[in-house]
Formats: structure tokens, sequence, C-alpha cells
């Protein structure tokens, strides 16, 4: 038996009242808890402290000096903040990159809930299909897929051959500033089965007499979507948008490998990660680089903020 | 379940945030440096394709057969992502013992103390087999940092199975003129109907631009390293390849930019899309290696009546160079000597390098030439005679040349800016890069 599940029999027996021995070995046991509770967090807190608090706290104090990888770093005040507003590229940057966001995470959750949807009616086959669909959000982050779609949307790739069979001759996706961030789009948007996985899950979760008390009142499919799914799943909703947002944000692998690390074309796909990189490793402008991080931190916080204020208007918390 | 579902959408927004950060490391004096008694492990590293990579790891087991106390530890990596590791390694404090280095990098890397100063290392490093003027070309503020490998000229590499193939005369290289080689470009795009492209473009590169200024009797960088080229160069170096883009020489901006930055053996030159290029010489071995059916030539650039002599300079291809972090400077410096000094290294490199910056090394390399290098020797030998002084090398702070000029070009390509804007653009920025690290 575990020690937790000793401490609630303890409990349980303890409720009418304690001797001093069984007190004692309650608090003994608690102790051992505590313990065992503290070794499984170890490494976690670990981790925690050294490969994010730690780095974060230092490159606070970076981004308020010249620091260039090779040399100590000078204090140089608000000099970085400075080389903010006047940075075109970052403003560039910014644009990809609130595009990418602004378009891809929606059209994503549109598609994993739709999808989730369908295959919470009950389809034979379930586990299947569910994890055919989950696929494609384990290989969208790596840099294989990354590749793979600079060859499919690339002027010879396949995309093309299939518009060839149509007569249509489509462009080079990957390399036309116009459309390079479509195809980012696209592969973020086909990253769809993780949101999904965890919208079905929410799916499972609303009760199903709440169906059947609407369809004996007369309500429709589309009625009952609207007026019991969606309200009871918009917690969940909530939740993918949340993680959805900061981990579009912080994009990188795709935009790297698709353009071959430059961004491009002509700035196209600069996202602020990547750009972030080319000012620190790169340019060996690591202090510039840092302070670009805590804008890109204060930025996700803002949207993130925003969304918790605005969720008060269209989550619904069941309880 | 909401409750939770909002508890960890909160949690999980915290641990997102994720922010990057790097550690500063401290450099020994290299003044006394000496060999250590037990085993030794060095660490190197380079750049390039997979001839070298073999070639590389041959001379290493050739170095550790004559120290079997010293052990070497390679790592290699395809340009792109070479300069990014080792800026990182340097700011871990764990840059490779012994790195291959570019002179694009060589000011910004000794500048900031980053490489060992190879005069403070006599003992075990003896490069007076090169030539002094070549030499010069590893110097920083008067210390040598990195001893050069080998030397090339920028020339136009041409397929002449694709000139074969579509029965265009080669043209006579030796006197070419720009309208000649635009002429031969344009042949072969019009006889493939567009399938082959005359010729990539330049566009994109220093040692191009380089080359291309000093026809126009410019320079990118004077002597104290700042930016004094003249902007209507720059200008027209773009304007070049516009209208070579535009009359169908040259493949058009998607399906350049498509190409950009992609390993050699994917370039337009290997899987014959193009005829012809302007490469860095070096590279035609690489390029030669890579695609068995196709027959290639090098040659030098077209030149008009009125151009300047002395346009081309051999630049050196790359240096050897060592940390300043390195725990074993002797060891390192040993390394390079060896690297530079060993007749059997000259002979498993070949000419993937350059060819050799020593004569020495020249003589013993030329018995075992093949028909791609003895092409390359015979150009660099006649790059020799017809350069001119070397340019000052790329100074401190201006390493993003390279990335500038492809993100400028690219946007010249997709007609987002025009040659003049980008030219006054790309020197504006190029100018406050110099002044920021100075």
């Amino acid at each position: 038996m575990s020690a937790i599940g000793e401490l609630r029999t303890l409990r349980r027996d303890g409720r009418g009242g304690l001797t001093a021995d069984q007190k004692q070995a309650l608090a003994k046991e608690r102790r051992r808890d505590s313990k065992a509770a503290a070794v499984f967090l170890a490494p976690w807190l670990l981790g925690l402290v050294g490969i994010t608090i730690g780095p974060m706290i230092a490159s606070l104090y970076l981004a308020f000096t010249d620091y260039n990888l090779l040399q100590d770093p000078n204090f140089t005040g608000l000099e970085n903040i400075q080389r903010m507003l006047g940075d075109e590229r970052l403003g560039r940057s910014l644009v990809a990159t609130l595009t990418y966001v602004v378009v891809s995470v929606p059209i994503q959750l549109a598609v994993a809930l739709g999808l989730a949807l369908l295959l919470d009616r009950g389809i034979r086959g379930l586990a299947l299909y569910r994890s055919v669909l989950y696929l494609p959000s384990l290989l969208g982050a790596s840099v294989a897929i990354a590749v793979l779609w600079r060859l499919v949307f690339g002027g010879e790739g396949l995309v093309n051959a299939f518009l060839g069979l149509f007569g249509i001759q489509g462009p080079a996706w990957v390399a036309e500033p116009d459309t390079a961030l479509g195809t980012l789009i696209v592969l973020h948007v086909w990253t769809f089965g993780a949101p999904m996985v965890i919208f079905l899950a929410g799916l499972r979760q609303i009760p199903r007499q709440y169906y059947d008390a609407a369809s004996t009142d007369g309500a429709n499919k589309w009625q009952q979507l609207r007026k019991i799914t969606l309200p009871l799943l918009s917690p969940i909703i909530f939740f993918n948008l949340v993680l959805g947002l900061i981990g579009s944000f912080q994009s990188f692998t795709q935009a790297f490998i698709v353009s071959n690390g430059s961004g491009g074309p002509a700035d196209s796909t600069l996202f602020f990660s990547l750009y972030l990189y080319q000012e620190g490793f790169a340019g060996f402008r690591m202090g510039y680089a840092s302070a670009l991080a805590w804008l890109l931190l204060i930025i996700i916080g803002a949207f993130t903020a925003l969304n918790f204020w605005a969720s008060k208007y269209w989550v619904f918390y069941d309880d | 379940m909401e409750r939770r579902a909002r508890r960890a959408a909160l949690a999980g927004s915290a641990l997102a945030l994720s922010v990057s950060v790097a550690g500063c490391g401290i450099a020994p004096d290299p003044a006394d440096a000496e060999l250590s008694e037990g085993e030794v492990t060095l660490t190197m590293t380079w750049w390039g394709a997979d001839a070298r990579h073999q070639s590389t790891l041959d001379a290493i087991k050739l170095f550790e057969e004559k120290y079997p106390r010293i052990t070497v530890e390679p790592t290699y990596a395809d340009w792109g992502g070479y300069w990014d590791r080792l800026a990182t390694t340097a700011a871990a404090g764990d840059m490779p013992d012994v790195v291959q280095f570019d002179q694009l990098y060589l000011s910004s890397y000794a500048g900031r103390g980053a490489l060992l100063d190879l005069d403070a290392v006599p003992e075990f490093l003896d490069a007076s087999s090169l030539p002094d003027n070549v030499l010069a070309s590893g110097e920083v503020d008067g210390s040598l940092y990195a001893v050069p490998i080998g030397v090339a000229g920028n020339g136009v590499v041409l397929n002449t199975s694709l000139f074969e193939k579509y029965d265009v005369p080669v043209p006579d290289t030796d006197t070419w003129t720009w309208a000649e080689f635009d002429a031969a470009a344009q042949a072969i795009t019009e006889a493939s109907g567009g399938k082959v492209r005359g010729l990539s473009p330049f566009g994109a590169d220093s040692f191009s631009l380089e080359v291309f200024a000093r026809q126009h009797g410019d320079q990118i960088f004077d002597a104290e390293g700042d930016v004094t080229i003249d902007p209507a160069t720059v200008a027209a170096y773009w304007q070049r390849e516009l209208d070579w883009i535009e009359s169908g020489a040259a493949p058009d901006a998607a399906a350049l930019s498509e190409k950009a930055g992609v390993p050699l053996d994917q370039g337009d030159t290997v899987v014959g899309n193009t005829a012809m290029a302007f490469i860095a010489a070096g590279q035609f071995t690489a390029i030669a290696a890579a695609a068995p059916d196709f027959e290639y030539e090098v040659a030098d650039w077209p030149a008009d009546p009125d151009t300047p002599e002395g346009f081309q300079y051999p630049k050196p291809s790359m240096y050897w160079a060592a940390s300043s972090q390195s725990e074993h400077p002797a060891e390192a410096a040993l390394l390079i000597d060896f690297l530079v000094n060993d007749p059997q290294v000259a002979r498993a490199f070949g000419t993937d390098r350059g060819i050799p910056a020593s004569e020495a090394f020249q003589e013993a390399l030329e018995p075992t030439l093949d028909e791609p290098a003895r092409k390359l020797l015979d150009f660099t030998k006649l790059v020799g005679e017809r350069s001119g002084d070397a340019p000052p090398i790329t100074p401190n702070g201006a390493s993003e040349i390279e990335t500038m000029l492809s993100r400028y070009n690219q946007q010249v390509q997709f007609g987002k800016l025009s040659p003049q804007e980008a030219a006054a653009a790309f020197i504006e920025e190029l100018q406050a890069a110099v002044d920021a690290a100075g």
C-alpha cells in the first residue's frame, strides 16, 4: 500500500478521535510523505531552477548589457530598449509572428474541434482514427517534417505536382515572400492532434442526459451544439487557446528549417524567436537578444492576461 | 475537471514562457603553454562537405600515429550551422581547441579575445613555410591568430557537359568580355527551352561583391575597417543580377530563393539547373566530386577592356586557429603545425581546402592531382599572375555581411527594394555593426 493510501486509511480510522499513538504515527506518516514528495519533485525543481529560473535571471541582467558571447558584459542601461524602437527587422518579425499566431491558432482549434466532434459520434475504429489524426502533432515540430515541408511546397514539390494535374502552375510556395508564411501556417494547422485529443476528452465529460433532455424538448443538433456542447466545452477551448497562443508565439524550428535559418524570403518568415536567435548567435548581440527574449515574454504575458480577462465573458465554469 | 483545466492553463502558461541565456569563460595565458605529461584529448572542428570530412579524419589519424599520446575528437558540420554552433560553444567556454576559420569571422573572434595568439607558441608551431603576404591575412592587430590553409580566387565554374548537350560553344574564357558571357548564358537558356538556365547570379556573398567592386576600382572595407564602398557599386552589383533574371539568363527570384543557403551538393550548379556560376574556386573540386556526371571548367571572371587589371586576389579559403580557452594550447599548436607542414596531410587534403598556401605542399601535391584538382591548380596559378594586392580582411563586427547581403539581395530580387535603396541600407547597417563592435 502506498504512503498516501495508508494516510487515507489512517484518516478514515481516526475520524472518531485519535489516541496519542495514532497521532504520532500519523505525524510520522506525514513527514515521510513530504519527504517522498520532495524526492519525487527534486528533478523537476532542479530543472526549474537550473534550466529556467536561473537563466531567466541571468538573461534579465544581460538584457541591460552589451554582452557579445565572447567578452564579459558591460552594463549599458536602456540602450537595448532604445535599439528596439528603431529596429526595422524587429518590426517585420513582430508582423510575421503576430500574423502567424492570429491566423494559425484559431484555424487549428476549429479544425481540432470539428474533428473531435466527428470522432465523438462513436464511430467504429475510433482508437485508430484518433491515433492517426494525432500523429502529425508528434511529428509537426520535428526537423524532418520541416525539411519535408520544404520539398512538398517547393517549386517542383508535391503540391505543385498535384495542381499541375488541373493545369495550374503553382509558385514555389516556400520561396515566395507572399506565400512562405502561409506554408508555415498550414504546417501548424496540420498539427491539430494535441488539441483534438483534449477536446475529445472534454466532450466525453459532458453528461449525456443534457442531450437527451434537449432532444425531448425538440432542440436540433445545431442548437444542442450551441447551447450545450460549446458552453460546457468552453473551459477546454480556453485551455487549448492559451497553450496554442503561447506555443505558437515561440515557434522556431519550422521557420528555421524552411528558410534555412534566414527567416526569408525577404524576412517573411522571420519569427520572433528566429530573429532573437540570429541576433544572439549570428550577430554576437546576446545582450540585445536577451532584451528581445524579455520583450517576447512581456508580449506573451500580455496576450495571456488579455485571454484570461476575456475568458470571463465566454468561458462557462459549471460550478 | 474544469477547475483543473483552468489551473493547468495557468501552470502551463507560466511554464511555457522560457527564456534563453549563455555563460562566459575565462582564458588562460598562452605564454606559459607547455606540453602535458600524460594523455591529452584535443577537440577539433571544421565545416565542409563529405569529401572534406573523410580527408580530415584521415589526417587526424596520421597525427595520432605520430603523437600516440594525443587523441583528437573531431566534430564537423555544414557551413550553415557551423558558426552558430561555434558562437555557442565559445560563449559556454568549451570552444574546440582547434578550429577551422574563415576570414569573415577572424577579426570578430580574435578582436574579442577568443583565439589563441599563435605568435606566443613558436616552439610548437612553425608557419614559416607560408609566404609572408599570405600569412599576413591571418593577422589581426599585428598578431598571428590563424594560419591560412589554402588560397583561391573567385572564378566562374562552367558545366561544359551542358554546353555540349545544348550545342552552345564554350566561350574563350581567357579573353571573354561581359557581353560574351551574357550571350553564352542566354544561349543556354534559349537552347534548353528554359529547362536549364545560363547562370547562377552573384548577389549574396562578400567574395563576389569584393571582386565586382575591384572590377570597378572600388573595395568594400578600407584598412581601418570602415565600409567605404560606393553605394553605386553595390547597386550596380544587384542591378546586374536583376538584368540576368529579367533576360532569363538566370533562374527567377523564387527559384533562387528556394536554393539560397542549401548545401553545396544540392546547389543549382551541381544538379545541373544552371550552366555557369560564380564560386570561390576552392569549391571547384567539391562541385566536381558531387556531380560525377558533369564535366566542369573553372575560369577567370569576364572583363571588359576598361576593367582595371588585378581585380582578382588570392583569398585564403580558410584557416586553422586555436581557442584561447584551450586547456592544451601547446598540443593545439602542435596539431596546427602538423596540419600545415606535414606532406602526408597535403596528400590527404588534396585541393579540397583550396590550393595549399605553402609551396612545399603544392609540390607534394602535384603528382597526385586528379583532373578537377589540376584545373583548380592551373586556375589558382592564373589568378596568382593576374592578382593585385589583397583587400583588408573583414573587420570585427562585420561577420554578418553575408547574411545582410543575402537578406537585401532577396528584397531586391522580389522587388521590395530598388538596388539603390538596398545598397544604401546595406552599407548603413554594415557600418553600424562595425561601429558597435569597435
